[in-house]
C-alpha cells in the first residue's frame, strides 16, 4: 500500500511541502476587510454551484479532503494522510484531528460520508464519483473510498475546485440542491450575514485549526490563519463604483479594474495594482454540424485569417497574453503543440483554403452576447477579419443564457459560439479537454457522435498509468483539436485586481483568499 | 367611498391573474434557463444538465404552470431558483429597501418639483421661470447613471462627504441609511422632480388664468391664500395623477441607480431574475409588485375623491 502523507510522493504528482520552518504569523490582527466583488452571488451552497462568485466567498468557509496548491498540484487539506491500495481500487483517508465545524461540532468521518452522500445526489460535478463503488467510515477518523475500476486520474478529479466536495456536517446530508442557505464548514471564516445583491459578511472562526503540515497558505489549502476580524464581500457590479471605492479606501481590494482607470490608479501611492494573469482563455467554439463550418477547409480558412493580437486587444481592453492552446504557460501541463495553427493572420492562405473548400459566400454566424463584453468584442473583431478575406461573417447577438442554450440544444442558426474557459484550464488538461467529448463536445460533432480520434486520445489521457504518458496524450489532443479546428483559442485574458497599500498578504489567485491577509494600521 | 374601494379591489384580482399568466408565458418563452446562470461561465454541459434536473426545469411547461397556480392558491409563490429562498422572503427583504429609498426620493421629488413648478408659474416669463425650467429639463435629460457617477466622483472621491455605495438599513442605523441613500435618492429625484415641475407649472398656469382666481384676487385675498387655497388645490388633481405614476416608478425600483450604488432593491432583484431566468422569482416578484401598484392606483383614486368633492365616485 502506498501512503501519501504530507511528505507526499511525486508519483501522483502531488505537492510535497518543504521542510518545516516557522509557520505564518499574522503581522497584525483585526479589522474589517472590504472586498469589492464584481458579480452577484446566487448561492453559498458550494456543492451545487460552479460559479466563480460563489467560490470567491464559499471557499473561505468550506474545506475539502484534498485541494490544490499554488501550482495547481493536489494537496491534502482535511485529510492528514491518504493511502492508495496496491490494486489502486481503494483510497483510505485519515482525517486531521481536532477539526471542528463552525457550529462547534467535531468533524468525523461520518460527516465526510454524509458530504459524499449529498454530493453524489446533488453535486454539480457528481460524475467525479462515477467510478466509485462505495465509501465508508470504519472508524471516526478514517474514510475509505472503494473504486469500481482503476482511475489513474481520480485524485486529480477529487481535488478539483471546480465544484469541490466540501465537507459539511452530517445533519445537512439531505438538504436539497441550492437549498443550503446556512453554510457551515470548517474553514478559517464563518458566515455572519448574506444579503443577496448587497454584501456577504464573514467573521474569523476562532476555533479554526491551521494545517500544521504547511508553513503558509498555498492555493486553496496550506497553513491558513484568519488575521482579520471580519471580511465583507460587497457586491459592486459597476466598474466605476469599484474604482471610486478603492480610491476612497471604502474598499480594501477589488477585482476586475477597468483598463481606462489604471493609469490614474497607478499614480496613487496608496493603491497597488495586481494583474491576475491567465484568468481565462478567450475562445470561440465552432459548430461542425452546420454548413459552412462543417467543412474542415472552411474552418482552416477562418483559423488562418485571424490576428489574435487584434482580437485579444479588443476583447481584454489590452490586458492579455498570446497563448497557444488550452493550458496557461505557467502550468506544468502547458504545451505549445499545434502552434503552427495559431495566430497566422495569413489572408492568402485563408483564401486558398476557401477556394479548395468551394466556399460560395454562405453566412458564417458568430453567436455572441453583450453580457460579457470580451466575448462581444472578440466576435466583432473576428467578423471584420473574416470579411476582409471574403467570408460572409455575420453577428448574432443574444444574451448569455440564450447563447449557451442555443449552443447546447441546436446545431442550426450559428457557426461559432463565443465563450471563455477559466476554471477548467486552471484545473489542468483533463478538466479542460472534457469540453471536447460528450456530453459536452463543444464543437457539436455531427449526429452527436464524437470524432473517434478525439475519443481515442481522451481515453489515453484518462487511462494511461503515468503522468508523463497522460501529458503526452494531452499534447496529441491539443494538436489534433487545433488542426481540426474544433476550437479557436484566442489568448489568455488578464484580470486586474487592486488593493489599498495598507493591505498585506493579498495575492492574486482564482479566488480572493482571505486567510493570511492583514490590515496594517 | 366604501363601494368604490370594494369595486377597485374586486377588479384587482383579474388584473393580477392576467399579469401572472402573461408573466409566466413571457418568461418561459425567452430562450435560456436558470440552470445556465447557476452553472456559471465555465460550466460543462453535464453540470448544466444536473442543475436543470435537480430544479425540475426538465418538466413540461404545462406541468410547471399547473404547479405554479396550485401553489399560488395556497399562497406559496415558490422559491427563487438562484437564491434558494422563498420568493416572499426575498421580496420582504428587498421591499423595505426600495420603499425606504422611494420615500426619500419622493420627499425630494415633491419638495423640488412642486416648489419649483409653483414658483415658475408665478414668475412666468421671468429669468426665474426660465432658470427653473432649464433645471427641470436638465433633470429629465441627464441620465441618472451619469448623474450618479458624477455625484460619486464629487461627493465621495473628491470631497469625501458620502460613501461611494453600499446600503445600511434604516432600522439598523438611521444616519448610515441617510449617508448611503442620499446620492441614490437625489439621482432618482432629479429626473422625477423635473417632470413634476413641468406638470405643476403648466397646470398652475392654466388654473391661475381661471375666472375664480381673478375673483379671489378681486375680493382682496392675500396672494399666498389665492395660490395655495384656490390655485394649488384645484391644480392638485392632475398633479396627483403624476405623483401616482412617480410612486409606481419608484416602487418598481430603479435598476440603474440600485446597480450603481450597490443597493439591494427590488429593481435590481427582478432584473437579475429576468436575466438569469429565475422563473419563480420573476413570477412571484412581479405579482407582488403588481399588487403594490394596484394599491397605489386605488389610493390615487381615493385622493381624487378627497381633493375634489365634485368627483362623484358613489355614482360611478
Amino acid at each position: 500500500m502506498r501512503r501519501y502523507s504530507f511528505m507526499l510522493l511525486a508519483g501522483l504528482g502531488l505537492a510535497v511541502p518543504v521542510a518545516h520552518a516557522a509557520p505564518f504569523k499574522c503581522p497584525t490582527t483585526g479589522g474589517d476587510f472590504v472586498f469589492g466583488q464584481e458579480a452577484n452571488i446566487n448561492t453559498l451552497d458550494q456543492m451545487t454551484s460552479s460559479t466563480i462568485s460563489t467560490r470567491n466567498i464559499a471557499m473561505n468557509i468550506y474545506e475539502t479532503l484534498m485541494t490544490r496548491d499554488d501550482n495547481n498540484r493536489p494537496i491534502l487539506e482535511l485529510a492528514a494522510s491518504m493511502e492508495e491500495a496496491p490494486d489502486r481500487l481503494t483510497y483510505t483517508f485519515k482525517l486531521r484531528p481536532n477539526i471542528h465545524f463552525h457550529n462547534g461540532k467535531p468533524m468525523t468521518s461520518a460527516d465526510v460520508v454524509a458530504s459524499f452522500d449529498r454530493y453524489s445526489k446533488v453535486g454539480n460535478q457528481r460524475s467525479t464519483l462515477d467510478n466509485v463503488k462505495s465509501w465508508d467510515a470504519p472508524d471516526a477518523s478514517t474514510f475509505v473510498i472503494h473504486m469500481k475500476v482503476v482511475q489513474p486520474t481520480f485524485i486529480e478529479a477529487l481535488s478539483s475546485f471546480s465544484v469541490p466536495i466540501v465537507i459539511i456536517p452530517s445533519e445537512n446530508r439531505d438538504v436539497a440542491a441550492q437549498q443550503l442557505t446556512n453554510p457551515i464548514g470548517t474553514g478559517p471564516f464563518q458566515l455572519v450575514e448574506s444579503v443577496p445583491g448587497s454584501f456577504v459578511k464573514l467573521k474569523r472562526y476562532d476555533a479554526y485549526q491551521p494545517n500544521t503540515s504547511f508553513e503558509n497558505r498555498t492555493g486553496f489549502g496550506g497553513y491558513k490563519v484568519a488575521c482579520l476580524d471580519t471580511v465583507t464581500f460587497r457586491i459592486v457590479t459597476e466598474p466605476g463604483a469599484r474604482v471610486a471605492g478603492l480610491k476612497t479606501g471604502e474598499l480594501h481590494a477589488v477585482e476586475d479594474l477597468p483598463t481606462k482607470s489604471l493609469p490614474d490608479l497607478k499614480k496613487d501611492p496608496k493603491i497597488t495594482i495586481l494583474p491576475l494573469n491567465n484568468w481565462w482563455i478567450q475562445i470561440a467554439d465552432p459548430n461542425t454540424s452546420a454548413p459552412p463550418t462543417d467543412n474542415l477547409l472552411v474552418r482552416k480558412a477562418i483559423q488562418a485569417a485571424l490576428d489574435m493580437d487584434e482580437i485579444m486587444d479588443a476583447a481584454s481592453d489590452g490586458n492579455y497574453r498570446l497563448n497557444v492552446g488550452f493550458q496557461y504557460p505557467n502550468q506544468p501541463s502547458y504545451t505549445d503543440a499545434g502552434k503552427e495553427t495559431y495566430n497566422l493572420h495569413n489572408a492568402d492562405l485563408a483564401k486558398k483554403y476557401l477556394t479548395e473548400a468551394g466556399y460560395k459566400g454562405e453566412p458564417v454566424i458568430l453567436m455572441t452576447n453583450k453580457d460579457y463584453p470580451s466575448m462581444y468584442n472578440a466576435a466583432l473583431v473576428m467578423q471584420q477579419q473574416l470579411q476582409a478575406v471574403g467570408i460572409n461573417a455575420q453577428m448574432k447577438v443574444v444574451d448569455w443564457p440564450t447563447s449557451v442554450q442555443l449552443m447546447l440544444n441546436t446545431t442550426e442558426g450559428w457557426n461559432f459560439h463565443f465563450t471563455g474557459w477559466g476554471t477548467q484550464p486552471a484545473l489542468g488538461a483533463l478538466a479542460t479537454m472534457q469540453f471536447l467529448v460528450q456530453p459536452n463536445a463543444t464543437y457539436k460533432p455531427k449526429g452527436g457522435v464524437d470524432d473517434p480520434e478525439v475519443l481515442a486520445i481522451w481515453k489515453e489521457m484518462n487511462d494511461l498509468p503515468t503522468a508523463e504518458g497522460r501529458q503526452a496524450a494531452f499534447a496529441k489532443m491539443q494538436k489534433l483539436v487545433l488542426e481540426k479546428v474544433y476550437a479557436i483559442p484566442f489568448g489568455s485574458y488578464t484580470k486586474v485586481q487592486g488593493t489599498r497599500a495598507n493591505v498585506g498578504g493579498f495575492a492574486p489567485f482564482r479566488i480572493p483568499r482571505m486567510s493570511n491577509v492583514w490590515l496594517t494600521r | 367611498m366604501g363601494r368604490v374601494l370594494v369595486q377597485r379591489l374586486g377588479s384587482a384580482l383579474p388584473i393580477m391573474l392576467i399579469v401572472s399568466l402573461i408573466t409566466f408565458g413571457m418568461i418561459h418563452m425567452i430562450p435560456g434557463d436558470p440552470a445556465i446562470a447557476i452553472a456559471g461561465i465555465s460550466a460543462t454541459a453535464e453540470q448544466i444538465a444536473n442543475i436543470r434536473h435537480d430544479l425540475g426545469l426538465d418538466q413540461p411547461v404545462l406541468t410547471q404552470l399547473w404547479r405554479w397556480y396550485a401553489n399560488l392558491l395556497i399562497g406559496d409563490l415558490g422559491r427563487s431558483l438562484l437564491l434558494g429562498q422563498p420568493v416572499v422572503q426575498v421580496m420582504m427583504q428587498r421591499l423595505p429597501v426600495t420603499l425606504a429609498l422611494s420615500a426619500y426620493a419622493l420627499v425630494l421629488t415633491l419638495t423640488i418639483g412642486l416648489v419649483s413648478g409653483i414658483v415658475a408659474a408665478l414668475k412666468q416669463n421671468t429669468w426665474i421661470d426660465q432658470a427653473t425650467m432649464v433645471f427641470a429639463m436638465l433633470g429629465i435629460s441627464l441620465p441618472n447613471f451619469y448623474l450618479g457617477l458624477l455625484m460619486i466622483i464629487l461627493f465621495a472621491v473628491d470631497l469625501g462627504w458620502l460613501p461611494t455605495g453600499g446600503y445600511v438599513a434604516l432600522s439598523k442605523d438611521p444616519l448610515g441609511w441617510l449617508a448611503t441613500s442620499t446620492m441614490p435618492a437625489i439621482s432618482l429625484a432629479l429626473l422625477l422632480a423635473g417632470l413634476l415641475a413641468r406638470i405643476t407649472r403648466s397646470t398652475m398656469l392654466e388654473v391661475l388664468r381661471q375666472d375664480y382666481i381673478r375673483t379671489a384676487r378681486a375680493k382682496g385675498l392675500p396672494n399666498h391664500r389665492v395660490v395655495l387655497k384656490h390655485a394649488l388645490a384645484n391644480a392638485l388633481i392632475p398633479i396627483t395623477t403624476v405623483v401616482g405614476i412617480i410612486i409606481s416608478l419608484l416602487i418598481s425600483g430603479s435598476v440603474v441607480t440600485e446597480t450603481l450604488f450597490s443597493i439591494p432593491g427590488v429593481g435590481q432583484l427582478l432584473t437579475q431574475a429576468v436575466l438569469n431566468r429565475d422563473y419563480p422569482m420573476v413570477q412571484g416578484g412581479l405579482l407582488i409588485t403588481t399588487a403594490l401598484l394596484v394599491l397605489v392606483n386605488i389610493l390615487v383614486d381615493v385622493c381624487y375623491a378627497l381633493l375634489d368633492p365634485r368627483v362623484r365616485y358613489d355614482g360611478a
